[in-house]
């Protein structure tokens, strides 16, 4: 009998988190290259409409597992239901997304399947009949091309990494539901706490102005911000070094665990381009980026680069508007309007 | 109380790195400085502090790695652990995370431990495997991403909590033993002091070779390394800096993303 691919789906209150349709894709990519029936499951204390919603929009069969008690994800319980849950799928491929949830599961399914297991997938092909998955080391500088050699392999796939699958005319996937009764032991769940706001003046912003570890003291930060001042509806981000330290607000933050922002300009400064980082702005309109190591990945990405010293080229960068805008001051009424 | 705390070396990220002839190895530059994995240092803070609450505690820190990384585990000791344990891997090719989780795992077994801290990844392979791995090889309740950790000695429970996405955190206990890996951002990690890197370089370390220790049966394997391709349409600014914040400007103009 043909393996199965299985997609593990995330949901949250009743809602499909967006990450599911990116696993969806990246599950259908990998079917093309290795044959093998879909089969999402999703598990929860109410799975009915997420169930209902992955079916419609995918076209793939949907296992649901009900598990009365189950209100916020519990390591133990996925890991406990998933292992007894797939052996009978038979599955080639477990795929999962790398989130704070598949990270933290999908390692001790590996282990229990018996399978092989590859973290941060990015890129999927066929080399020679063999499907290789890519992955980012060394902050992204270099890929990794891996195989599996095991009979099952979980693979779990960056966050950003996949186009998310859209919603076409597809015939809708079956559902079967299960309920099984589930408690944890050895974990107990306490709750979600919320820390931060959660980036709002990020989410509204235009243009983001976002700085690194390149940009060396505390007191260059202020040079940054004058730079943010050139633009209309700005907020100033951070890569997560910066918060750690504290010279930024974790509010601040841009990447996988802070916030994902589309802005119409991405203005990194002194910003190496970790995947975590990537993950949480890759979807901006157009990206500038500033650092003086020419390999750093968040070139690989950007629409315009700039190798130079965050505070030099930034100094020069206001020196030039600053003579700029005065001759703009001086030019005739109609150049002024057409300014918005 | 008696920790472990996993940790290992990487060179600093900022470094040059490239890919040798053989497609399958990376070249980092020589001059780059080596040091412990960040978050393995949040780890190992992490247990230290526990030994400042509760004196009787013992941290022992394991690395898996080549014998010139034996500085980095004297150094763990110079900032407080109690003792350091080196399995040796002289590994030349691509190593698979579960084989390093076995190894760890094979050493703990029956060493008695309540906790065992890693960090939630490498910063060169970034994998995220290889903590839960090792917990799930000692089926020990784990938790990853955390970014606070609590003891309650009396009930033999860790409180954590964990990053998650949108500004939350999870939070969970978990009964010992069991194992955390650690976030940055947790702690703030002491330098070594004099009188304990005196003690370090009087000190022996417990060495355990890794050929003793089965790996697993199926992993993967590495086909080869490549750069990673370009996604945007990656204009490369040239010229002087100035000339280059003049272009810069031209282009966000044209592009009315200026005041």
């Amino acid at each position: 009998m043909e393996k199965s691919i299985v997609l593990i789906c995330e949901h949250a209150n009743g809602k499909v988190s967006p990450v599911t349709y990116e696993i969806a894709a990246f599950a259908h990519e990998l079917q093309r290259l290795s044959n093998g029936s879909l089969i999402a499951v999703v598990l929860g204390e109410h799975v009915q409409q997420a169930a209902g919603e992955i079916a419609a929009a995918t076209g793939i069969d949907v296992l649901g597992l009900q598990i009365p008690g189950l209100e916020n994800y519990s390591g133990e319980i996925f890991r406990d239901v998933v292992s007894e849950e797939l052996p009978p799928l038979d599955p080639g491929y477990v795929c999962i997304a790398g989130t704070s949830q598949g990270l933290d599961f999908g390692p001790s399914l590996a282990v229990r399947l018996r399978a092989c297991c590859i973290s941060g997938v990015e890129r999927i092909e066929d080399k020679s009949g063999q499907v290789v998955f890519s992955r980012a080391i060394h902050g992204g500088k270099i890929h990794a091309n891996l195989a599996s050699a095991a009979r099952t392999t979980v693979l779990i796939v960056q966050p950003g990494a996949f186009r998310p699958m859209s919603a076409g005319s597809v015939k809708p996937g079956s559902i079967s539901l299960k309920i099984m009764d589930r408690g944890s032991s050895l974990t107990r769940s306490i709750g979600l706490k919320r820390m931060q706001s959660g980036g709002s003046a990020l989410a509204e912003a235009r243009v983001i102005v976002s700085v690194g570890r390149g940009i060396g003291k505390k007191e260059n930060l202020e040079i940054v911000r004058r730079l943010a001042r050139m633009f209309p509806r700005v907020a100033v981000g951070a890569s997560r070094p910066l918060c750690d330290i504290g010279w930024l607000d974790y509010s601040q933050q841009v990447g996988q665990t802070g916030a994902t922002v589309t802005p119409d300009l991405y203005f990194a400064c002194g910003i190496s381009g970790a995947p975590q980082h990537l993950a949480g702005m890759r979807g901006s309109k157009f990206i500038v980026a500033v650092n003086t190591d020419p390999n750093a990945a968040i070139f690989n990405m950007a629409d315009v680069c700039v190798v130079e010293d965050v505070v030099g080229f930034v100094s020069d960068l206001l020196k030039e508007s600053d003579g700029s805008s005065e001759m703009a001051d001086k030019s005739s009424p109609a150049n002024e309007a057409i300014r918005p | 109380m008696r920790i472990l705390v996993c940790a290992k070396q990487v060179r600093d990220t900022q470094a040059h790195v490239s890919i040798d002839q053989s497609g399958e190895r990376v070249i980092v530059d020589p001059s780059a400085p080596s040091r412990m994995n960040k978050y393995d240092e949040h780890a190992l803070e992490a247990a230290l502090s526990v030994k400042d609450s509760l004196p009787e505690t013992v941290v022992d820190v394991v690395c898996v790695g080549p014998s010139e990384w034996a500085p980095l585990i004297k150094r763990a000791l110079g900032m407080g652990a109690d003792n350091g344990i080196h399995i040796i891997a002289d590994d030349d090719e691509y190593v698979s995370p579960w084989a390093t989780a076995s190894r760890i795992a094979s050493f703990a077994m029956d060493r008695g431990y309540d906790l065992i801290l890693t960090g939630v990844m490498s910063e060169d392979m970034m994998n995220c495997l290889t903590g839960p791995t090792v917990a799930e090889l000692l089926a020990l309740p784990y938790a990853t991403s955390c970014v606070l950790v609590r003891l309650d000695v009396s009930r033999q429970v860790v409180y954590v909590e964990r990053e998650i996405e949108g500004g939350l955190r999870d939070c969970l206990e978990l009964r010992l033993p069991a194992l955390l890996t650690v976030q940055s951002g947790i702690n703030k990690p002491r330098y070594p002091t004099l009188s304990n890197m005196m003690r370090a370089s009087r000190q022996t370390l417990e060495t355990i070779d890794s050929a003793s220790i089965p790996g697993p049966e199926h992993t993967e394997v590495l086909v080869g390394l490549g750069y990673p391709g370009k996604i945007g349409s990656g204009i490369v600014l040239e010229g002087s800096r100035q000339e280059k914040a003049v272009k810069l400007l031209q282009i966000l103009r044209e592009k009315s993303l200026l005041v």
